[in-house]
């Protein structure tokens, strides 16, 4: 039998149910109106310009962020365009090979301000490249986002119309030491072997007086010449004082060759951990079973776990990637951070309501948003200080993102164990 | 033979004329861009992007005469006086950017430091002649600019090292104007300067150095001061480029202010137009940095070259500037000056005639 009690709540149920089923209907209803009456119109074509490197020394990576803006394109025509004011605008980017060379992207930028009338700019490839393009996009006040010139110096140049989406060079090793303190046995002392060039000496100078700051010691601090393949000496001096932590600024030879001497010297640190090398596969073809264990800090992994605001998440990310560009796995942070930096300027445009260059410029100093990528803010100097770094482990030939936790796919292996008993 | 001379009379007379019209076209074109003369509803005739390319023009204007005095004139084959440019950029961008002096102060030193530098490394260098002379002076050239790179004190380094150096961007209305007039007014000052030693008695003796350095040596030219001073003069004009870049494009390095390419294009430049001449090296500058912007795809005209798809262009533009170097040294080898008024006129005997004096 059912109690009338029961009856009740089962005839509201009902109701609920309809009550719900009509509102949804209604608002269908005046979905369909508003699309079939006053929907979005299609407007004038929003051109980007970028010079990149498509020839020359710097192809490789400037191929990856022609990927990564290329990517943005197709999800935003294929919705018809940017919406300002409730009217679309399809996007073109303007290419120009600027065969790697910094003087010759000036002149280019300058033809896609003048001659292609470019709305907005995304950067070059490179931190000289962006470095010369800043002041261009300074002088003719045209908004450049760019998401590949990591010196901290462009930004300290009191330039209103350059925003860089990715992390700055003194970020880079810093995620290291912050999974550092929170793991047992807390490790207190640092070697840091670093290559002399200026972007790996920004991240080691930064890195280490981040370390000091928490309370750990700075046992060795060495200095090599960028492009050292041999670094045993580099290395015994870091055996000399028996660091918890190896840390090393540099490149992926450089990163590849400490790891070598330090299996023959049987330095066994509790934490290993390379800024640049690591996270290509390289790295591991080159050491097999001797990369595991290894650290290190990226714009952006493919494991990351972002809520984005709008855009794709993480996965479907990479599924459009490897859809579009089959055969290349998968995508690695230059495609992330480029796409990224279209997506900033995107947001940018319909936050702005304009496609005035002041405007959108305005839009840019106080946007504040989360997409794939991570967060997207910059500080009063344009860069994005907000986004942290991730920390990637190598862990039985495969790399897993381990910090920050929030956003990581396994916990980190800790402590690495000594070399004879791996 | 008089048919001849008057023939070549008039050729020199339209060249004259045509030359001077489109100088004059290039000067005041730039002007249309004013506030003032877009009030008028003056036609624009010139814009931001033409003014970059024209700067670009007249610096290697200055570098091709510069080189001619020491490469030309006096026949010392240098190979590194983009060491000159890059310590003019960065005489004036470290005044600039870090002892914060105003850039017209600061600009006159680029030549004095470039100059001075010349004079030191030309005593030693300059003994040396031909293949050798070539060969040292451009391991001068990559190491200055290894060295500004490279150079730390206290870890620290002094000019900026890897990230390069930053002026603030000059507080000037009509920016690209400024530095246009500025560039081309060195240019004319290059020119002038070239145009007044081949008619001194130190051109003349240049020009015995360059032909036989011994018989000018005892005939009482004091080969070696005559020779540093053909080479500081021009490391004073090239670095006064320097200095001019250095501000213009507001940010320098070791790649943009000492590229190893400029070398090279300077030297194809004087040879294309003319070496030893006045206004050869200028042409050549002219007609070398026009093609290398059409064939880089930055000048508003473009034309598909037959073949070669986009990607490639960047490619074959070195490959067509290499062809045109052999070109030039084999069946040109005064230059294209001298079928502008000089005493040749382009014909398949004079290209015959080319051939058969390079031919070993």
């Amino acid at each position: 039998m059912i109690t009338r009690h029961q009856l009740t709540r089962l005839i509201r149920g009902f109701e609920m149910r309809k009550w719900a089923l009509l509102a949804v209907a209604a608002l269908a209803v005046v979905a369909c109106g508003t699309s079939s009456s006053s929907g979005p119109t299609t407007g004038s074509t929003i051109t980007l310009g970028a010079p990149l490197g498509l020839t020359g020394s710097l192809t490789k990576e400037s191929t990856l962020t022609k990927q990564g803006y290329d990517l943005w394109l197709d999800w935003i025509n294929a919705k018809g365009g940017i919406v300002v004011n409730n009217v679309k605008h399809p996007v073109t980017i303007k290419y120009y090979d600027d065969t790697s060379n910094a003087n010759q992207s000036a002149v280019l930028m300058q033809k896609l301000i003048t001659e292609d009338k470019a709305n907005f700019l995304l950067g070059p490839y490179g931190s000289a490249a962006t470095a010369t393009d800043a002041a261009i996009a300074e002088q003719n006040a045209i908004p450049m986002v760019e998401a590949n010139g990591a010196a901290q110096s462009i930004f300290n140049q009191g330039y209103k119309y350059t925003f860089g989406v990715l992390s700055p060079a003194n970020k880079y090793l810093q995620g290291v030491i912050d999974l550092a303190l929170t793991l047992t046995p807390r490790p207190a002392s640092v070697a840091m072997l670093s290559a002399d060039d200026n972007f790996s000496l920004e991240v080691a100078n930064a890195v280490v007086a981040y370390a000091t700051t928490k309370g750990m010691s700075v046992a060795v601090f060495k200095k090599y010449k960028n492009g050292t393949t041999n670094l045993t000496a580099e290395v015994q001096a870091a055996k000399a004082v028996n660091p918890d932590i190896v840390l090393n600024s540099g490149h992926l030879q450089e990163a590849i060759a400490i790891n070598k001497a330090a299996k023959e010297q049987k330095l066994n640190a509790k934490l290993f951990a390379y800024s640049v090398g690591p996270s290509t596969p390289d790295f591991i073809a080159a050491l097999g079973k001797d990369a595991n264990f290894v650290f290190d800090g990226s714009q952006w992994t493919p494991q990351v776990k972002y809520t984005p605001a709008f855009y794709l998440t993480v996965a479907q990310y990479v599924a459009a990637y490897k859809a579009k560009y089959p055969g290349l796995g998968d995508p690695d942070y230059h495609v992330a951070e480029s796409t990224a930096a279209c997506l900033a300027l995107e947001r940018a445009i319909e936050n702005a309501g304009s496609l005035d260059p002041k405007k959108v410029r305005d839009a840019l100093a106080g946007l504040d948003v989360t997409v794939f990528f991570g967060q997207v803010k910059f500080d009063a100097r344009g860069i994005n200080i907000y986004k942290p770094m991730v920390v990637e482990q190598i862990q039985d030939g495969v790399h897993h993102t381990v910090y920050p936790q929030d956003i990581a796919d396994a916990k980190p292996m800790y402590p690495t164990p000594a070399w004879d008993q791996r | 033979m008089i048919a001849r001379a008057a023939s070549i009379d008039r050729w020199r007379r339209l060249f004259v004329i045509v030359g001077a019209i489109l100088v004059a076209y290039a000067l005041l074109a730039p002007i249309t861009s004013l506030d003032a003369a877009q009030s008028a509803n003056v036609p624009l005739l010139a814009d931001r992007l033409w003014f970059r390319i024209a700067t670009i023009i007249a610096m290697f204007v200055v570098m091709a005469t510069a080189w001619n005095i020491i490469g030309g004139i006096t026949g010392y084959a240098a190979f590194g006086n983009v060491a000159f440019f890059g310590i003019g950029a960065y005489t004036t961008g470290m005044l600039v950017a870090k002892a914060k002096w105003p850039f017209l102060v600061a600009l006159p030193l680029a030549p004095v430091v470039a100059a001075a530098f010349a004079a030191l490394v030309g005593l030693p260098l300059l003994r040396l002649r031909g293949h050798y002379f070539a060969v040292a002076s451009l391991g001068v050239g990559v190491a200055v600019g290894e060295l500004v790179q490279n150079i730390d004190y206290n870890g620290q380094p002094v000019f900026g090292g890897a990230s390069g150096l930053f002026l603030p961007i000059f507080a000037i209305d009509n920016r690209g104007l400024f530095f246009f007039y500025l560039m081309v007014a060195v240019a004319a000052v290059a020119i002038a300067v070239t145009w007044r030693v081949l008619r001194s008695r130190f051109g003349y003796g240049l020009i015995a150095i360059r032909e036989n350095e011994e018989a000018a040596a005892v005939l009482g030219v004091n080969t070696t001061a005559y020779k540093v001073a053909a080479f500081a003069l021009a490391a004073a004009l090239t670095g006064l480029a320097g200095g001019i870049f250095s501000q213009w494009n507001v940010f320098i390095n070791q790649d943009n202010a000492f590229p190893i390419e400029y070398n090279v294009q300077m030297i194809l430049m004087a040879l294309l137009g003319g070496t030893g001449t006045v206004f050869g090296p200028a042409a050549g500058a002219v007609l070398l940095q026009l093609l290398i912007q059409f064939l880089g795809g930055s000048l508003p005209i473009s034309v598909d070259i037959p073949f070669v798809s986009v990607d490639a262009r960047p490619i074959v533009a070195q490959v067509i500037l290499g062809v045109l170097l052999v070109v030039v040294v084999i069946f040109v080898p005064r230059g294209v000056i001298d079928f502008f008024g000089g005493s040749s006129r382009l014909s398949w005997s004079y290209l015959r005639q080319s051939l058969r004096e390079t031919s070993l």
